[in-house]
């Protein structure tokens, strides 16, 4: 997967996501679309994109296990996956690009990297997106730039989503207020992250441009920067200070969790993502050469904690099973490289 | 029992969330003590959780959305069907909803005017991050100084200047007293009282009074 690879700045950035939207002239939008319309949008994004070197999937001759890969790739929602609405994905072997087809919008281009580099995700979308401009008819006008379905990204069509780890900031008073504030003043906005089922995810928060229109692309990739940077830089001191001055709670609590993730046999996600934060908080400050973990395991650990087909989908399995299935894959993780 | 948050002993009171223990002062810093206490709080989170404001696009214009007569002639969609989903039904809408109430709608985005690239364009992206002004370094500078409160003054520095006194004493106003510990509270009574804020001083003097009772 693609969030396995090195990325920079991982130990704060999980991930950063860029998406295009565009749609295509003489439609409606995919929520008032007719299932004739749906298809031949299919067929016309599916001809468009036949030199770009993506493979067509239409979604409902997915099986389980795709289905399973897409979704923990994070590219959609379980209900998107499995809602048999005429809607496909053209994948590109580059892992974490991808286009969705009548999702909200009749063109969405997701490129996903790991870590900060918003730059290289958002070339390798906008590359795809000249592509389909140049072969289709892209609704567009002078005025309101990309016409796209939702008001909030008409214009440049252009979201970009990171998703931050910030245990550091989380655990020390008054910062997360700090942190709102600078991000409001780069016009971006930040939110906890919510699991399915509403409940915070512990020191996960989702990091996104709110301007789409009145601003150029290049305007938003420079704002990311700028709040990444700030962001990393703010989380650094909050780290650094809470792990020199609060030492003997921290190594406590690290040791703690690696020991607990280790062995657990049952655990749920949200106590798995505190444990997990705890080692986040730890690792580089203080000394954790009896612990056999380093930043791709912890990466590894939360995006797989985070996010799993079987977590969302299968209603019928016993909670305690999925705790079993979940504690015995945090432990094949925690165990490699293990001699 | 251990805090799941700062790792302290727990004491009498503590707040469960999705299984996790906190102590009575992580979860009044995380605002989820006052969640139960008074509907309007979840305003004065960091981050209001968003899911409690469906439809938030449209906060703050003073359209009238419950006009539903206004009507797509191509798709349907009306207005309020956009002010419950922030979504519009095709291209038509763009042109039907016209720009005077379109634009209210894009406040949000700051201005209105499409600065982006046209299409089959390819914009030019500079992948260096742009190295920060002077006066950023100096703003995230302050920043880490009031985001991190151990760094503050320890309580026994009785030489602090007088300006850093200030300091505390704003800091302590712009608090909640009930964050503060039981040594913060003596030593900005006793700064309060220098400083000749006797109402601050009081104010502490109480808050101090009311914790020795309940112990």
């Amino acid at each position: 997967m693609w969030y396995e690879k090195e990325g920079k700045d991982t130990d704060i950035v999980l991930s950063t996501k860029v998406i295009i939207n565009r749609n295509i002239k003489g439609f409606p939008f995919p929520a008032k679309m007719s299932d004739a319309d749906k298809e031949n949008v299919l067929g016309m994004v599916r001809q468009a994109a036949g030199s770009m070197g993506l493979n067509f999937v239409r979604t409902d001759e997915l099986d389980d296990s795709a289905k399973a890969d897409l979704y923990e790739q994070f590219f959609s929602g379980y209900a998107f996956l499995n809602s048999n609405a005429k809607t496909g994905y053209l994948l590109s072997k580059t892992e974490g690009l991808g286009v969705i087809i009548n999702s909200t919008d009749h063109i969405s281009i997701v490129s996903m990297v790991p870590g900060s580099d918003v730059a290289t995700a958002y070339k390798r979308a906008d590359d795809l997106a000249v592509k389909f401009e140049k072969s289709m008819d892209i609704a567009y006008t002078d005025k309101f730039g990309f016409l796209t379905s939702q008001i909030k990204s008409v214009g440049t069509g252009l979201q970009i989503i990171e998703t931050l780890a910030i245990p550091g900031i989380e655990k020390t008073e008054g910062a997360l207020q700090v942190l709102g504030r600078r991000v409001e003043k780069y016009d971006w906005q930040i939110m906890p992250m919510t699991q399915s089922d509403g409940q915070r995810q512990n020191g996960i928060y989702i990091l996104s441009n709110v301007a789409t229109l009145g601003v150029t692309e290049q305007d938003v990739i420079t704002g990311a920067q700028r709040v990444q940077t700030d962001i990393i830089k703010l989380e650094n001191t909050c780290r650094k200070n809470i792990c020199t001055k609060k030492k003997g709670i921290v190594e406590d609590q690290y040791y703690r969790a690696y020991a607990t993730l280790r062995y657990c046999r049952r655990i749920e996600i949200a106590e798995a993502l505190t444990l997990i934060n705890w080692l986040r908080l730890g690792q580089g400050y203080i000394d954790t050469s009896e612990a056999n973990i380093d930043w791709k395991k912890i990466n590894k650990l939360t995006q797989k904690v985070r996010r799993s087909y079987s977590d969302s989908g299968k209603k019928a399995v016993r909670p305690q099973q999925r705790a079993a299935e979940r504690a015995t894959l945090i432990r094949e993780i925690m165990k490699e490289g293990q001699a | 029992m251990k805090c799941s948050r700062c790792g302290a002993q727990i004491g009498n009171s503590y707040a469960k969330i999705n299984g996790n223990l906190l102590c009575e002062n992580c979860s009044r810093e995380l605002k989820i003590d006052e969640i139960f206490r008074r509907q309007s709080s979840v305003f004065d989170q960091a981050f209001p959780m968003l899911d409690v404001f469906p439809g938030t696009f449209a906060a703050g214009t003073d359209l009238d959305f419950a006009n539903a007569k206004i009507r797509c002639a191509r798709c349907g969609t009306t207005l309020r069907d956009i002010e419950a989903s922030g979504q519009l039904g095709c291209i038509e809408c763009y042109n039907t909803f016209n720009e005077s109430i379109l634009k209210h709608i894009l406040k949000r985005q700051g201005s209105s005017e499409y600065m982006g690239r046209k299409p089959g364009e390819s914009s030019q992206i500079n992948p260096e991050v742009k190295p920060e002004s002077d006066s950023d370094m100096k703003q995230s500078n302050i920043v880490e100084a009031t985001s991190t409160p151990d760094t503050k003054p320890a309580a026994t520095k009785q030489e602090a200047s007088e300006t850093q006194a200030a300091d505390i004493l704003d800091r302590i106003r712009n608090t909640e007293l009930g964050k503060l510990t039981e040594d913060e509270l003596q030593d900005g009574m006793m700064k309060a009282a220098a400083a000749e804020d006797y109402a601050l001083a009081a104010k502490l003097r109480d808050e101090l009074q009311s914790r020795k009772g309940d112990a």
